[in-house]
């Protein structure tokens, strides 16, 4: 059976930071910072979430930790080592799933064969991690296909089953379930997760919410090239409230300024994002801000036609967080 | 134990590159010109100067094989970053100095491989001929050379260009241009336009098929060392400069 094996073995305690970065940033132009002071640390053994939004600076943030861009300035440490004078070592440890497809001209099975050539896996056990992985990630059928023929999901799963022909401590995935269907996806984060029981260490980027829910242990929340929130998921939730979502829906054609005029009457903490004649509400009092609803609507004579209290999601957590200054 | 990372680079570049499509390019095409030329020109050389063509002609082909092989260096790199790969095997256990002596490598072995093949085919239309150890060594030396040189020239074109139209584009010009304006097809001759002298006066593939044409008639000149001497500078200069704007380039068009 194919495991993967970690290269530093597991004598370090599980909390060892693999990753440490203090005040990095990155600047493409000279001008604008798309990574602008990121400081965080990840642990072995964890899988660490970068979420964010589409040009955050999740991906930029990668490529600084797999050597592929300098920082500009600030400290970086991958697996001890300076990724800026030692990214041959670096590069020698981990394993990387990039944003964008990438692959040789050649089958399914040639581009996992000349992969593991490529990073000097014997040919014995070359083989044997082939027909493993295309077996766990259903490659059987598509085995002799060219990969540019492939569809965008069967490109995925070769590119993400490529990455497991060789040994290493850190995987740095950016977006690899884009363009999976609902149980590709779920299967893939399931075979990530059974590389993390195996002490693989796992970076992860997305701005899939569910997906980050499911996987991380710890997620930072990057938005314009700053960290604005670092935690375990059920943290990030506490933190962002006991806050409640209201969810509340008025009669079409209602006052034009109904949620303006609420989000004045509300605590300065709470947030109100409306859409038509929809709004979700966070506040950390949450009969209190029913009472004030509930008063403004008889007030300006508003029907509401649908009200629902409930706990606070991910989803909930990232945009309250990204919608506040920093 | 794994091979070194280089060869490892050279055993990925050949696997990708060895396809039917490619290898019609990489030796047909030198064949068909060999054959056609070689058999057409024929009637019309012999008529004028009383020597075969063929046996002109086919040196010629072999030195054209260094240009072929350019085109599999600049075609790789090319294709690394259009689609994709050139940005994944940078974050795998290689430095960009490996990729560009990998590709440079493999551009060689094509050139060298290539040259091997137009030499069987003049043995069997010529039916024969002799070869001295010496003019072999030269032969192989300066396609090694002239590999190196349109390695180089490829590889600078493709580490600059942006589009897939414009590499296409610039590279069937430069092909024309360096086989057309070279001693690999006809003669140099004092009558031709002074442009096009000049052309064939500064062309690399000139020194290159003047040299191996030398190496395999058994006439080689002080001209024609002489000429593998400015070879060598130019190959120099240009695997300067192509090693330069590779390292200065994006790997990715992201």
């Amino acid at each position: 059976m194919y495991q993967l094996q970690p290269i530093g073995q597991t004598s370090e305690k599980v909390s060892e930071a693999v990753v440490v970065a203090q005040d990095v940033r990155h600047s493409y132009d000279g001008k604008s910072f798309a990574l602008d002071g990121v400081g965080f640390e990840i642990r072995k053994g964890e899988v660490f979430g970068l979420l964010g939004k589409n040009g955050a600076g999740k991906s930029t943030l990668i490529k600084v930790m797999t050597t592929l861009v300098r920082p500009t300035s600030g400290k970086l440490t991958v697996l001890g080592l300076d990724p800026v004078h030692e990214g041959q070592k670096v590069r020698d440890r981990i394993g990387v799933v990039q944003q964008a497809e990438s692959f040789d001209f050649t089958s399914v099975q040639g581009n996992l064969d000349v992969y593991g050539i490529l990073w000097g896996v014997p040919k014995g056990e070359r083989v044997r991690r082939r027909e493993d992985l295309i077996k766990r990630f259903d490659l059987e059928p598509i085995r002799k296909q060219r990969s540019f023929d492939l569809s965008g999901g069967q490109k995925r799963r070769v590119q993400v089953a490529r990455e497991m022909m060789h040994d290493m401590d850190i995987l740095f995935l950016d977006e690899p379930t884009v363009g999976l269907d609902v149980i590709m996806r779920r299967e893939l984060l399931d075979s990530i997760r059974n590389e993390v029981r195996r002490g693989l260490t796992v970076v992860f980027t997305t701005h899939n919410l569910e997906e980050a829910d499911y996987l991380c242990d710890r997620i930072a929340v990057i938005d314009k090239g700053k960290i604005i929130a670092l935690d375990t998921v059920a943290n990030l939730k506490r933190l962002y409230g006991g806050k409640k979502t209201i969810e509340v829906t008025v009669a079409a054609g209602s006052s034009p300024n109904f949620y303006s005029k609420l989000k004045e009457k509300l605590e300065p903490e709470a947030s109100v994002k409306a859409e038509g004649a929809s709004a979700v509400l966070l506040s950390s009092d949450t009969k209190q801000t029913l009472q004030t609803l509930l008063e403004l609507s008889k007030e300006e004579g508003v029907q509401l036609e649908w009200l629902n209290v409930r706990q606070n999601t991910l989803e909930d957590v990232f945009i309250d967080s990204i919608s506040r200054p920093h | 134990m794994a091979a070194p990372r280089i060869l490892r680079l050279m055993y990925r570049n050949m696997v990708v590159n060895i396809d039917p499509g490619t290898l019609i390019i990489l030796i047909g095409l030198p064949a068909l010109y060999l054959v056609f030329f070689g058999y057409g020109f024929q009637s019309l050389a012999s008529a004028s100067s009383g020597t075969s063509y063929l046996s002109y002609l086919a040196p010629g082909i072999m030195g054209f094989q260094s240009v072929m092989a350019g085109t599999v260096g600049g075609g790789l790199l090319w294709a690394d970053r259009r689609w994709g790969m050139l940005a994944q095997l940078l974050v795998g256990p290689f430095t960009r100095l490996e990729y560009l002596l990998g590709i440079m490598f493999t551009s060689v072995i094509f050139g060298l491989a290539g040259a091997f093949v137009m030499m069987l085919g003049a043995y069997a239309l010529l039916g024969g001929f002799h070869l001295t150890a010496y003019g072999l060594s030269v032969m192989y030396g300066t396609i090694l050379l002239g590999s190196i040189f349109f390695g180089s020239l490829m590889l600078f074109i493709s580490a600059l260009v942006k589009s897939n139209n414009a590499y296409n584009s610039i590279q069937i010009l430069v092909l024309f241009v360096v086989n057309f304006a070279s001693t690999v097809f006809y003669p140099f001759s004092s009558s031709l336009p002074v442009p096009i002298q000049i052309l064939f006066r500064i062309n690399p593939l000139t020194y290159v098929a003047d040299a191996v044409r030398g190496g395999f008639l058994g006439n080689l000149t002080a001209f024609d060392v002489e000429e593998v001497g400015v070879l060598a500078v130019e190959t120099l200069v240009f695997l300067f400069l192509a090693t330069r704007a590779y390292m200065r380039s994006n790997v990715s068009y992201e």
